[in-house]
């Protein structure tokens, strides 16, 4: 097998993976950037409305970082690591300055100075965006400015299998480059994962179909716990049927959530923020007003913006306006843009501290979607993900620079056979099961009994089934045995990884008897800080289990009070 | 009917042939072209490579005529024209900040942009006005059993939405034109790429390279001739397409026609009246088309 | 609820040991169905071996490029309804001009090459890195750094360009776009530079706008190539190409200025020379055209407002 020793290795070419990249480069070490996609692939692109930021100077008069983390702790119903959000607050007008002189085209103020707007859960307005296509603008900027680095190799279309360890140390992955299915193995002593979130284990998600959870099953296979699994985020407004999100930017700017009656439902469920109300609240209302037949046949509200005017729509809302044009032939300058809540963001993770880095591992940092600091707690604001993975990218990033001055790379290279051998196990076989029945089954699984509105019954059958599915998956098969750019191989190695991270969400949520943010229980509807307010950590055990162990959250100034908005 | 006519520097120059073409079947079919008072060249594809200011205020003083005249539309029997034309009125309408600044180099010459004049091909006026019914209807001579290669280049189709007539990949204009004098249109896969004319003027070895794969392909694709919408086309493909015989050594010329010379024919004028080059005069003789 | 039609998809497939082969398949689609949806319908129920590269699903990640019945799209952006002709089929192939490598993907390495040339990056002043300055923008001048900066990178601009197939010197499309993007944005630091890594590519472009046409985010890299030549002036350097753009568009300004319209016969001559222009003379007298070379159109009469829009200079 062909090997290259680097001295880190990051998972995940999107933003956070990137910004780890360059502060680990600008330091002089040799990284390789590895991903199953060319890194502007990467779901960050996906990423609408903006990027939320305190500026010193450029801020709301009235607004303070202390403000900007209290409306996190809260939007996270208390299970926000405080010191986690206090940093994340305290970051983020430095790190929209980097952004800035990295070269992002920030909306600007008629002055020359970076715009800003309000966003859902925010005080006072603080999002700094690019049009509709933030994360798109920034992934580039990033990912053009790592370009400049000599000492960063881009592996992109290179598919990771498993981690490589010396003990409990990192000793690089093994992955496998798609275009001619070779094996490869990274070396290093570092590893950052990065790589993004999980929605495609719904069967209704705004993420990209890139987005398979395979940090997720890589770590939890390394031995690795995830923290707080049990907390998914469902967007509110996605477009119907194709579940392409349509921003919270729209919401931000006017738009307005009407039922079937042409009510402003979100009235009677936040009489104080409406619309704007955190993403779990309006999904939840939105789910109510459906199951209490007030929505559209097949499923579906409306979002109307016909009040705000073709010139102010096609100025600020280009994304959402073209969005609804051209995915659901809808002119929402003059129609109501047909809408549903889906899968949208992952808040757990694998476990980190604020310094990104994991404590079961020696040598394995994660960021972004892939890891959980706490920040977002139960509930994740809008405009705080790519605020998210620049700031905890960058920090994760001096991190690793520490790590990487005082530990050498071993000598070992011991399991890297074994891990590209179990990956061709798929095409060796020749009968067994598809990989598409258990992705079906899988997505519908998630969906039905592990959604929005959750209970014992239904949460107790899908670990059931998961756990049946997982011992399925070792019988899986590919039809396609040529070996330039398999796809079907990849698919059934996502398969893999999928069916254990949804195991992980499943027996979280069952475990957890209380409701708490994204978290929520029909059966047990009201949060109970006595017994639960600490995180999950799930392990995945060889025989098809989760181990759930506990740890306490941070707090440093916010005690927990009623979330209502 | 009556209509606003911009010919362009080229039909009035080198390209003549097209004028005179376009000018003969117009009366035939009772269309009075009106020439634009005073008109000033488009910039022929390249003042905007110097200056987008200047190409597109030059653009709307010809436009201000023609509403000057009292009409709404323009028809223009050159591409280039055509397309500089309305890549103008659509910069000026979508940039706010380009519109100043040609407002301010208008108002210099007195001028005042007033907006409401339609630049169109001739041969869009020809389908949608005349009708190809009509068209039919003057055939005096069908070009039975030819196979007419039918191109179209780039500067007629695209950007398809701002020139908004056809499909830029499936056009079918120039196809319905050469149908109604009753010849054969051939389709061929470079019927809607660059003809390689505006590179003469920085990069000639290439405009010829694309010039040679049209004629090719249209050859290849078993046409006799071709026809062309276009007066730089005219000048490339056809004025001196011996250049490029000669350029890569070829055994073969591809007899090419401006696309109002072919209606010309069926209308029953001979090859001298609409102005047709040697090579294709001899050979519409040689297959006893005139 | 939603009206179904089941529609016929043709897939040129490709692999190393069969080479290219038709197949034919069919999926009931309705009017929300994203042809990327298509795909994976027919992946997940029919062809578990179908390749292809699909991302975002909203035409942000530039990943499923590929022709469509001929056209140079993106699938997510193409509804199937509006991709299928009257007999409900639709043809996918991979984009011309890359290597093939599977199915519907292409090896577009030589895309990333392209944009990796242009320095795609911006070097801001190190005062403004250190923060003792600040750097501020217009919100004019962020319009244009953003219009360009839209880029996807999808590659289907270099597969459809005309002078990129025929020219290796030819950055093409969509690295100029990302070139231009930063010559306009004043936070950078290497203009001029810039200017000269683009300015003999530019002058390579034959204004075709095919580029504009097939560009799923509108990013109209013809135009910022047109801008790019506009710094030609001010660029000091040259080449043969650059040369003869020179003499050529400066012959047209001068007679448009002088005029109101080209003059041929002095356009060939100042920029092909006497040798050339002659031999050009040579082929239009034998194809007997001469006699239009020769004649003289009117000049503008209100030369003046020629003159007053194009100011002083050019």
């Amino acid at each position: 097998m062909e090997k290259k020793e680097y001295d880190a290795v990051i998972l995940g070419g999107g933003l956070a993976g990137l910004m780890a990249a360059n502060y680990v480069a600008d330091a002089g070490f040799k990284v390789a950037v590895v991903s199953k996609v060319f890194p502007t692939r990467s779901h960050s692109a996906a990423a609408e409305g903006g990027i939320a930021a305190y500026i010193n100077g450029n801020s709301d008069p009235n607004d303070d970082p202390e403000f900007m983390s209290y409306d996190e702790v809260k939007g996270g119903d208390y299970l926000v690591d405080q010191n986690a959000a206090e940093l994340l607050s305290d970051k983020s007008g430095e790190i929209v300055r980097i952004l800035d002189t990295w070269g992002a085209p920030f909306n600007r103020q008629p002055d020359g100075r970076i715009a800003l707007r309000y966003f859902g859960g925010q005080t006072y307005p603080r999002t700094r965006f690019v049009a509709d296509k933030t994360g798109m603008a920034l992934l580039h900027t990033l990912f053009e400015h790592a370009s400049g680095f000599s000492n960063i190799d881009f592996y992109s279309e290179y598919y990771v299998l498993d981690i490589v360890k010396d003990g409990n140390n990192v000793n690089g992955l093994v992955a496998m480059e798609m275009k001619n299915m070779d094996p490869i193995y990274l070396k290093s002593r570092a590893l950052l994962i990065a790589s993004g979130g999980l929605g495609m284990v719904y069967k209704h998600s705004t993420n990209s179909y890139i987005s398979t959870g395979d940090g997720y099953g890589i770590a939890l296979r390394s031995g690795v716990p995830l923290k707080d699994p049990e907390f998914v985020q469902f967007h509110p407004t996605c477009l119907y049927p194709s579940d392409i999100l349509i921003s919270e930017a729209a919401r931000a700017e006017g738009a307005i959530l009407k039922n079937n009656k042409n009510e402003r439902f979100m009235a009677k469920y936040a009489p104080h923020k409406f619309d704007l109300a955190p993403r779990d609240i309006v999904s939840r209302s939105m789910t109510m007003e459906m199951m209490e037949g007030r929505g559209f046949e097949g499923g579906y509200l409306s979002l109307d913006l016909t009040h705000l005017g073709r010139e102010y729509i096609m100025e600020r809302l280009t994304l959402a306006y073209d969005a609804a044009k051209t995915f659901a032939g809808v002119d929402a300058a003059e129609e109501m843009i047909p809408v549903r809540p889906a899968q949208h963001y992952f808040m757990g993770g694998i476990d980190v501290d604020i310094t990104g880095t994991n404590s079961d591992l020696n040598g394995l940092f994660a960021a972004g979607e892939a890891a959980c600091v706490s920040v977002h707690g139960a509930n994740r604001l809008g405009s705080n993900s790519l605020l998210e993975t620049l700031v905890y990218g960058r920090e994760t990033g001096k991190t690793m620079v520490d790590f990487l001055k005082k530990h050498k790379n071993v000598e070992s290279s011991d399991g890297t056979e074994e891990i590209a051998n179990n990956a061709y196990l798929y095409i060796k076989k020749e009968t067994g099961e598809h990989f598409g029945t258990l992705l079906d089954e899988l997505k519908e699984t998630m969906w039905n009994n592990v959604g929005i509105f959750r209970d014992e019954n239904k949460l107790g059958d899908a670990v059931k089934g998961l756990q049946n599915l997982r011992e399925r998956a070792k019988n899986m098969y590919v039809t396609d045995k040529t070996t330039n750019y398999n796809t079907e191989v990849f698919n059934a190695f996502e398969t893999r990884n999928m069916i254990d991270v949804s195991l992980a969400i499943a027996t979280a949520a069952l475990n957890r008897t209380e409701t708490r943010g994204a978290h929520f229980r029909n059966d047990y509807p009201v949060r109970n800080d006595d017994n639960w307010m600490k995180h999950t950590l799930a392990y995945l055990k060889p025989d098809n289990t989760i181990e759930i162990k506990y740890k306490s959250v941070i707090v440093t100034k916010w005690k927990p009070e009623p979330r209502v908005y | 009917m009556k209509v606003a006519y911009y010919p362009g520097c080229a039909s009035h120059g080198i390209a003549k042939d097209v004028d005179i073409a376009t000018q003969l079947i117009a009366k035939d079919l009772d269309l009075e072209l009106m020439e634009v008072d005073d008109w000033n060249c488009c910039g022929g594809g390249f003042m905007d490579d110097r200056n987008e200011e200047i190409h597109t205020s030059l653009n709307l003083r010809n436009l201000n005529k023609v509403k000057e005249m009292g009409y709404d539309k323009m028809a223009t029997p050159c591409s280039v024209c055509l397309n500089s034309h309305r890549i103008a009125v659509d910069k000026y309408e979508n940039d706010s900040d380009l519109k100043e600044n040609v407002d301010k180099r208008l108002e210099k010459a007195n001028i005042e942009y007033e907006g409401g004049v339609d630049s169109e091909h001739f041969i869009w006026v020809l389908i949608q006005d005349v009708g190809i019914e009509n068209i039919q209807k003057h055939v005096k001579k069908p070009l039975k059993d030819i196979k007419i290669g039918t191109y179209y280049g780039c500067q007629l189709l695209r950007p398809s939405n701002v020139m908004g007539f056809e499909s830029a990949h499936d056009p079918h204009s120039v196809m319905d034109l050469v149908a109604a004098t009753g010849a054969t249109p051939i389709s061929f896969p470079l019927k809607a790429s660059c003809c390689g004319f505006p590179l003469m003027g920085s990069n000639p070895p290439v405009g010829l390279k694309m010039a040679n794969n049209i004629l090719s392909d249209a050859r290849n694709n078993g046409a006799d001739m071709m026809v062309h919408p276009c007066s730089l086309c005219h000048l490339q493909l056809d004025v001196t397409q011996l250049k490029i015989k000669d350029h890569f050594k070829q055994d073969w010329t591809l007899p090419t026609l401006y696309i109002t010379q072919l209606i010309g024919l069926a209308f029953g004028h001979s090859p001298e009246e609409l102005g047709i080059g040697k090579i294709t005069a001899k050979y519409l003789r040689e297959r006893g088309f005139a | 609820m939603v009206e179904e039609k089941e529609i016929t998809v043709n897939i040129k497939k490709y692999d190393e040991n069969n080479g290219e082969q038709w197949r034919t398949y069919r999926v009931n689609a309705n009017r929300y169905t994203q042809m990327t949806e298509v795909l994976r319908w027919i992946k997940y129920e029919q062809d578990p071996a179908l390749s292809y590269r699909a991302s975002c699903h909203m035409a942000v990640c530039g990943s499923c490029a590929m022709k469509i019945n001929g056209e140079p799209r993106l699938a997510c952006k193409t509804m199937a309804f509006n991709a299928i002709n009257d007999k409900n089929e639709v043809n996918l192939e991979a984009m011309d001009y890359y290597k093939e490598v599977r199915d519907l993907i292409p090896d577009i390495d030589t895309f990333y090459d392209r944009m990796y040339k242009v320095e795609p990056r911006l070097y801001a002043d190190q005062t403004v890195i250190s923060g003792e300055n600040e750097e501020r923008m217009t919100p004019s001048e962020q319009k244009e750094v953003w219009k360009f900066e839209e880029c996807i990178w999808c590659g289907l601009c270099v597969s459809a360009c005309p002078s990129v197939k025929e020219d290796e010197k030819f950055l093409g499309p969509a690295a100029h776009a990302k070139g231009y993007r930063f010559i306009a944005d004043g936070r950078d630091t290497k203009k001029a530079e810039r200017i000269g890594i683009l300015m003999d590519s530019a002058w390579r472009c034959t204004s075709c706008y095919m580029c504009y046409e097939v560009c799923p985010q509108d990013v109209q890299p013809v135009i910022a190539i047109k801008k790019t030549k506009a710094y030609v002036d001010e660029y000091p350097g040259t080449t043969e190409v650059i040369t003869m753009a020179r003499k050529h568009d400066d012959t047209i300004s001068e007679s448009i200025a002088e005029s109101g319209k080209i003059k041929e016969s002095k356009l060939y001559l100042k920029t092909f020379g006497y040798v050339a222009a002659m031999k050009d003379m040579m082929y239009m007298m034998k194809q007997g055209k001469i006699k239009y070379a020769m004649s003289k159109d009117t000049d503008v009469k209100n030369i003046d407002e020629i003159k007053k829009i194009m100011g002083d200079k050019k």
